[in-house]
């Protein structure tokens, strides 16, 4: 019984602990041409944080996707940016692409990246 | 006079069909806008060119201050080269809202190369020797700071006939990042947002 009781502290203290941050792809008929492949993240030395976005683009098109983030700080609240406009994407065929974007500022804690098609 | 009151009705009736028929005004959301693009620069290209030179400038690491301290950016000129009453602002105050915001650099309204932005700095010096103001609520001297950078810039139109007929129109966002005690440039960005429409279209 208490191997439960221990067990279920450490899953509740892991979930408090987990990370906010995700890449969607917005829209389901765009996951069907890109994969996201890879999301890396780093600290750079001046406090930002900066993210970079790895996939590819499995068709034999050219396709004009966006993407836009939203920043937010430690507590949840959305850090105010121009990131959080939609950008253009440009995705080359049968080819690998990436994003990269650096935090507003250093108290950007979390992020959630929108990647969608053209238009939506 | 039946045939003026006549004249008069139907001229009436005409002006509210016709005023019925007109497109109604609708507030663009500005956040989601499906709207078809213009020739001329609107505010989703400000938008862009304000978000990639924030970027480009932020990750070059040009705004980092030994110690983790803030820069003093003054804005020099901005030209507008293009054939569009547009304000550099609609660009610039994107990018000084943003720098602020980094926490990076704090912007003087001071200083400007047409004299201070925000000239109540200077006005509120005339204060001094005023005996109507308390002189220790007046600005001392030698309070104000000097900027360390300057953002210089240029918004470039070329303007091509296709030989389809139609017109191509190529708008060139060119900023400078320059350290005024070297008057090295430290960091520049280049944004190119190009258009493809009619040739009757008017792009300024």
């Amino acid at each position: 019984m208490k191997i439960y009781s221990l067990i279920f502290v450490v899953l509740i203290v892991l979930s408090g602990c987990a990370s906010k941050s995700y890449v969607k792809v917005v829209d389901s008929s765009v996951s069907r041409y890109i994969d996201i492949d890879d999301v890396k993240e780093r600290l750079r030395e001046d406090g930002l944080k900066e993210l970079q976005v790895s996939g590819e683009n499995e068709t034999d098109e050219y396709i004009l996707l966006r993407y836009r983030v939203t920043w937010k700080d430690e507590d949840g609240f959305e850090i105010p940016s121009i990131s959080s406009n939609w950008t253009d994407l440009p995705v080359h065929k049968n080819a690998n692409f990436s994003i990269n974007i650096i935090a507003p500022n250093t108290k950007a804690h979390d992020y959630q990246l929108f990647i969608n098609k053209q238009g939506d | 006079m039946n045939k003026f009151k006549l004249s008069g009705v139907i001229f009436v009736m005409c002006s509210i069909f016709l005023a019925g028929c007109a497109d109604k005004t609708q507030r663009i959301d500005i956040h989601h806008d499906t709207g078809d693009q213009v020739m001329g620069l609107d505010y989703r290209d400000f938008n862009q060119a304000a978000a990639e030179a924030v970027q480009s400038m932020l990750k070059s690491g040009a705004l980092n201050k030994k110690g983790g301290d803030r820069y003093i950016l003054a804005i020099s000129r901005i030209t507008n080269d293009t054939m569009q009453h547009i304000d550099t602002d609609q660009l610039i105050k994107k990018i000084r809202i943003e720098l602020l915001g980094s926490g990076k650099v704090v912007v003087t309204t001071a200083v400007g190369i047409n004299g201070a932005e925000d000239e109540m700095s200077s006005k509120a010096r005339e204060l001094r020797q005023n005996d109507e103001f308390n002189q220790r609520t007046v600005q001392k001297k030698g309070q104000m700071i000097a900027p360390d950078m300057s953002l210089s810039g240029k918004i470039l139109q070329r303007n091509i006939r296709m030989d389809d007929g139609k017109q191509q129109v190529e708008y060139y966002f060119m900023l400078s990042l320059t350290e005024i005690k070297t008057g090295l440039a430290w960091w520049e960005g280049e944004t190119i947002i190009g258009k493809r429409g009619s040739g009757k279209s008017v792009a300024w």
